[in-house]
C-alpha cells in the first residue's frame, strides 16, 4: 500500500500533525484525517476510518538500544516482532508480547492495540510490559513518557494512557520495553485431553496450580494438522529450570496422551487462532471522550476507527 | 449556600470533621521529614455515601482537597496546604473475599497487611508489599502505584488492580477496570498512580496471589558494594527471576546491628544481599543453587540459606526494620527514591557514596536491586539548618546523576512535593503539558491535590481562559 506520508523524523511527524490539528475543518471534506499505518498489515476493525490519508511509520523501524544485562530494549514502533523475536533471542532473552496473529506485525501496533497472547496472564500484557513511548499526540507534542528502567511512577501514566488506544490518541514512534530471560527448559506439549468435565477440571487445577504453564491453548483438529498434532488437542508450553519442567511434563501426562512438538507451533497457532479485533462497542462515556478531546480534538488520528463521536 | 463546615458535619457527623488548628496538628506532615503544610479542615467520611456526598459538597464549593490514606507516604503527597483533607481510614471494611476467583475487593482504607492477613486462611495474599505495609492504605498503594520488595516477581500495584470505583473531584461516581468486558481506553492504567490527582479511590477490586509451595531465603555478603551489585547484574542476567533481591550497604547494617532488630548482619561486610526464590518445590532447590554460585562468582564471601520461617524472618528482619534502625541514628531520615537500569548500579553506588562525602552526609543504602530502584536514604536534623541544606543538595545532585545514567526520579514514592523540582529535568515541556491534559480528563478544575507531580507552571491550557478549558 503507498503512503501518503512517511515522515523521517518524529518532528517531521509533529510538524504534520500540528499543520492539521490547526487547520479549520475544510467544509469540502477535504481529508485531514491520517489512518496511521505499522506494518499496513491491520484491519478496519469493523469501523473504517474516515476521510483518512495513509500515514507510514516506515521510517521508525529497528532496534535503537539494547543492553542485554538491562533486560530491556528500546525499538522503533515499526520494527517487527520478528525482528524483535530475533534481536533479543541472539542473548537468550524475549519480549513476551507473543500476541495472537503474525510476526510480520509491528511492536508499536501491537501496543497501540493491546493485543495480548496465550501467555499474557503468566508473562504480562501489553500494559505491562510497555515501559515507555516516544509519541506524537493529535495536537502535535512529542510525549516521551516512562523510560528505559523498570519501575517509575515519575508524572501521570501517560504510556498506559496510549496503550490500547489504537492511535487515536497519540502515533507511537519509539518504545522502551521489558525483557525476560527465556525459560532455561522450554518444551510444547500437544496434550489430548478427553472432552470430559473431569478431564476439563483437572486441566483447570494444573493451569492454576504451583506448576502452571506458561500458556494452554485449546486448538481444534483442523488447527492441530497445521502443527503436527494428532486430532483436537490442547496445546500446553512449560518452562523454568530442568527439574520444575520435569515434574510438570508428569503431571501434564496424567491429563491425557501427549505428543511433544516445536515451539514454532506456537507461531502457527497465533497466527491461525487470531481472533478478528473486537472494536465494536468501545465504552464511550464521559472520560473517554474527554480523554480523546484532550489529546486529538481536531480528530486527526485514525478518524472513525473506534467510531468515536466527531 | 451553607459555609463548607457545617455543611460536611451534617453528612459524616460532628465527630468526624476538624477544624480547630490544634486538632489539625496531626495532619500537619507524612512520611517525608522537613515539610509541613496545615489543612484548614479536615472531614472522615464512615461510609462510600458519606465519602460521595463529601465530595460532591466540596465540588459545590468550589473547594480544593487532598486524600489521605494512613499519611505513610513518602513525597509529600498527603499535605494540605490551607485546603481541606479528606481522610480515608475509616472506610477500611473489606468488601468481598473470593478465593475462588482469587480477588477481594476493598474500602480504600483497609490497611495492606490486613488484606494479606485476610486472605491468609485461603492460601492467599496480597502481592505488593510495602515496607510499610502494616500502616500504609490500599487506597494509598493504588493512588502511588507501591511496589515492595516482592514486586520483582511478582509486580506493582498496577499488575494488580482489575477494577476501582473512583470518585471523580465533581462528584461522579466511575467504575474503572482494565476492559476485559468491554474494550476502552485504559483509565484504569492512567489512574493507578495518579497520586490522588484525579480523583478518590472508593473500592478497589484487585488479585489475590497463591502463596508459594516453597521459600528459601539466601544471605550474601561482600567486601565490596561493587561485588553485590555485580552478583544482583549477573543473577539478572542469568534469568533467574527472584521474588526478590535487596542491597544493604555497611552504614544500613550497622544501622540496623546497632539497633533492637539487630538480624546477625556481618557487621564488616561493605554489602549485603538478601534474595529470595520462591514457587513450586519442584526445582526451587536449583535455582537458590544457582543463586549461590552467581553470588560467590561475583566474590561474595559466604552465603547463609534459610527455608525454615523462623530462620527466612531473622533474615528478613533485618530489611524490614531498615528504616525504623536508621530512624534511631537521627531525628529525621530522608528515604529517597530513583531507578536506574540495572546495569548501571554499581556505578550509581560508587557516585552516590562520593556525592554524601562531599556534603559530609551518611548516605544508607537498602533498596530493590533487582528493579534497580535505589533508596539512598539519609538520617539527619532537619532543625540543623546547615545540615539541611546540605541534605537537600546532596539529594539533589543524586537525582540528576540517576537522571544522567538513563533512570528516573521516583519508582515508587511518587513525586508528590518533593520531587516536583526535577520533573522539568526529566520531561519535555510537551510532555510535561499532555500530562497536565491527561489529569484534565479526570479533573478538569484541578481541585484535586492542586499543586503536586507536575509543576503548575508546566501547563499551557492551565494560562488560559478558563472558558478554554469548559469551565464556567
Ligand atoms: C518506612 C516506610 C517504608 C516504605 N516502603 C515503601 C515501599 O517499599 N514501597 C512503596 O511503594 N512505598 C513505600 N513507602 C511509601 C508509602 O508507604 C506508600 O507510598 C503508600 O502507598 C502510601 O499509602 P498511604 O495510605 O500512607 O497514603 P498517604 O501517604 O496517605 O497518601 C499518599 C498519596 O495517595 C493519595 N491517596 C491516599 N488515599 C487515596 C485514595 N483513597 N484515593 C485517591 N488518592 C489517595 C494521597 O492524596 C497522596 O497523594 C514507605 C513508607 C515508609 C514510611
Amino acid at each position: 500500500m503507498s503512503a501518503d506520508h512517511r515522515p523521517a523524523t518524529v518532528e517531521a511527524l509533529a510538524a504534520l500533525v500540528r499543520a492539521r490539528a490547526g487547520a479549520p475543518a475544510s467544509a469540502s471534506g477535504a481529508r485531514r484525517g491520517l489512518r496511521i499505518a505499522g506494518a499496513a498489515t491491520w484491519m478496519d476493525a469493523g469501523h473504517p476510518v474516515r476521510e483518512a490519508e495513509h500515514l507510514s511509520l516506515g521510517a521508525f523501524r529497528g532496534i535503537e538500544a539494547y543492553t542485554p544485562a538491562d533486560l530491556t530494549i528500546s525499538v522503533g514502533a515499526a520494527t517487527t516482532l520478528a525482528e524483535l523475536d530475533a534481536a533479543t533471542a541472539a542473548h537468550g532473552q524475549w519480549c513476551p508480547l507473543l500476541p495472537w496473529g503474525d510476526d510480520h506485525g509491528t511492536v508499536g501496533a501491537t501496543i497501540a492495540t493491546a493485543t495480548t497472547g496465550p501467555f499474557a496472564e503468566r508473562l504480562g500484557r501489553p500494559r505491562q510490559l510497555v515501559l515507555g513511548v516516544e509519541c506524537v499526540d493529535g495536537t502535535g507534542r512529542i510525549v516521551r513518557a516512562g523510560g528505559r528502567v523498570v519501575k517509575n511512577v515519575a508524572g501521570f501514566d501517560l504510556t498506559r494512557a496510549v496503550t490500547g488506544a489504537w492511535g487515536t490518541l497519540a502515533v507511537i514512534t519509539r518504545l522502551h520495553l521489558r525483557l525476560r530471560a527465556r525459560p532455561a527448559v522450554d518444551v510444547t506439549l500437544a496434550v489430548a485431553c478427553p472432552a470430559t468435565e473431569a478431564a476439563t477440571s483437572r486441566l483447570a487445577a494444573f493451569t492454576r496450580g504451583p506448576l502452571a504453564p506458561l500458556g494452554v491453548v485449546a486448538v481444534e483438529a483442523a488447527d492441530a494438522a497445521a502443527i503436527g498434532a494428532p486430532g483436537a488437542t490442547h496445546l500446553v508450553r512449560l518452562g523454568g529450570n530442568a527439574a520444575l519442567v520435569r515434574e510438570a511434563r508428569t503431571a501434564v501426562g496424567s491429563l491425557g496422551a501427549v505428543t511433544e512438538l516445536e515451539a514454532a507451533a506456537w507461531s502457527t497457532i497465533r497466527a491461525r487462532l487470531a481472533p478478528a479485533p473486537r472494536l465494536t462497542g468501545w465504552r464511550w462515556d464521559a472520560l473517554a471522550s474527554r480523554l480523546r478531546d484532550r489529546f486529538d480534538p481536531a480528530r486527526i488520528l485514525n478518524p472513525g476507527l473506534l467510531g468515536d463521536p466527531t | 449556600m451553607t459555609p463548607l463546615g457545617p455543611e460536611l458535619r451534617r453528612i459524616v457527623g460532628d465527630a468526624h470533621v476538624l477544624e480547630r488548628a490544634s486538632q489539625l496538628l496531626a495532619y500537619r506532615s507524612d512520611a517525608l521529614p522537613g515539610l509541613r503544610r496545615a489543612p484548614a479542615l479536615a472531614v472522615f467520611p464512615g461510609a462510600r455515601d458519606e465519602l460521595i456526598a463529601v465530595v460532591r459538597a466540596l465540588a459545590a464549593h468550589g473547594a480544593p482537597f487532598v486524600a489521605r490514606g494512613a499519611g505513610t507516604g513518602l513525597s509529600g503527597g498527603a499535605l494540605a496546604d490551607g485546603v481541606t483533607l479528606l481522610g480515608l481510614h475509616r472506610l477500611k471494611r473489606i468488601l468481598a473475599l473470593d478465593p475462588e476467583a482469587r480477588t477481594a475487593t476493598v474500602e480504600p482504607g483497609v490497611v495492606n497487611a490486613l488484606l494479606t492477613r485476610a486472605a491468609a486462611p485461603h492460601g492467599l495474599h496480597y502481592a505488593p508489599d510495602p515496607s510499610s505495609q502494616a500502616a500504609c492504605t490500599i487506597g494509598g498503594n493504588v493512588a502511588e502505584n507501591a511496589g515492595g520488595p516482592h514486586c520483582l516477581k511478582y509486580g506493582v500495584t498496577l499488575d494488580h488492580v482489575l477494577r476501582a470505583t473512583v470518585v471523580l473531584p465533581d462528584g461522579e461516581v466511575v467504575i474503572l477496570d482494565r476492559g476485559d468486558e468491554a474494550p476502552g481506553y485504559d483509565l484504569l492504567g492512567a489512574f493507578i498512580g495518579s497520586e490522588g490527582c484525579f480523583g478518590v479511590v472508593a473500592d478497589v477490586t484487585v488479585r489475590l496471589t497463591p502463596d508459594p509451595e516453597r521459600v528459601i531465603t539466601l544471605l550474601a555478603d561482600f567486601t565490596t558494594v561493587r561485588a553485590a551489585a555485580d552478583a544482583t547484574s549477573r543473577i539478572i542476567a542469568a534469568g533467574i527471576l527472584p521474588a526478590a533481591l535487596e542491597l544493604m550497604d555497611r552504614p544500613t547494617i550497622e544501622a540496623v546491628e546497632s539497633s533492637i532488630y539487630a538480624a546477625g548482619y556481618p557487621r564488616d561486610a561493605a554489602a549485603v544481599l538478601l534474595v529470595e526464590v520462591d514457587g513450586a518445590a519442584a526445582g526451587l532447590d536449583d535455582d537458590a543453587a544457582a543463586v549461590e554460585a552467581l553470588c560467590r562468582a561475583a566474590g561474595a564471601r559466604g552465603v547463609r540459606t534459610a527455608t525454615d520461617p523462623a530462620e527466612r524472618a531473622r533474615l528478613w528482619q533485618g530489611r524490614k526494620k531498615a528504616f525504623g534502625a536508621m530512624g534511631r541514628v537521627a531525628p529525621h531520615l530522608v528515604v529517597q527514591d530513583a531507578v536506574v537500569p540495572r546495569t548501571r548500579l554499581a556505578e550509581l553506588l560508587d557516585t552516590i557514596a562520593a556525592i554524601g562525602a562531599r556534603h559530609r552526609v551518611r548516605i544508607c543504602n537498602v533498596f530493590h536491586a533487582g528493579d534497580g530502584n535505589l533508596h539512598p536514604n539519609i538520617p539527619y536534623d532537619a532543625h540543623d539548618a546547615d545540615e539541611a541544606a546540605r541534605v537537600h543538595a546532596a539529594m539533589g545532585e543524586v537525582m540528576a546523576a540517576c537522571i544522567a545514567a538513563g533512570g528516573t526520579i521516583t519508582g515508587e514514592h511518587g513525586v508528590g512535593l518533593d520531587k516536583l523540582p526535577y520533573m522539568e529535568r526529566l520531561f519535555t515541556a510537551d510532555t510535561l503539558d499532555a500530562m497536565c491534559a491527561l489529569r484534565d480528563v479526570f479533573d478538569p478544575a484541578r481541585r484535586a491535590n492542586p499543586g503536586k507531580v507536575v509543576p503548575v507552571h508546566s501547563c499551557r491550557e492551565w494560562h488560559a481562559a478558563p472558558a478554554a478549558r469548559g469551565l464556567p
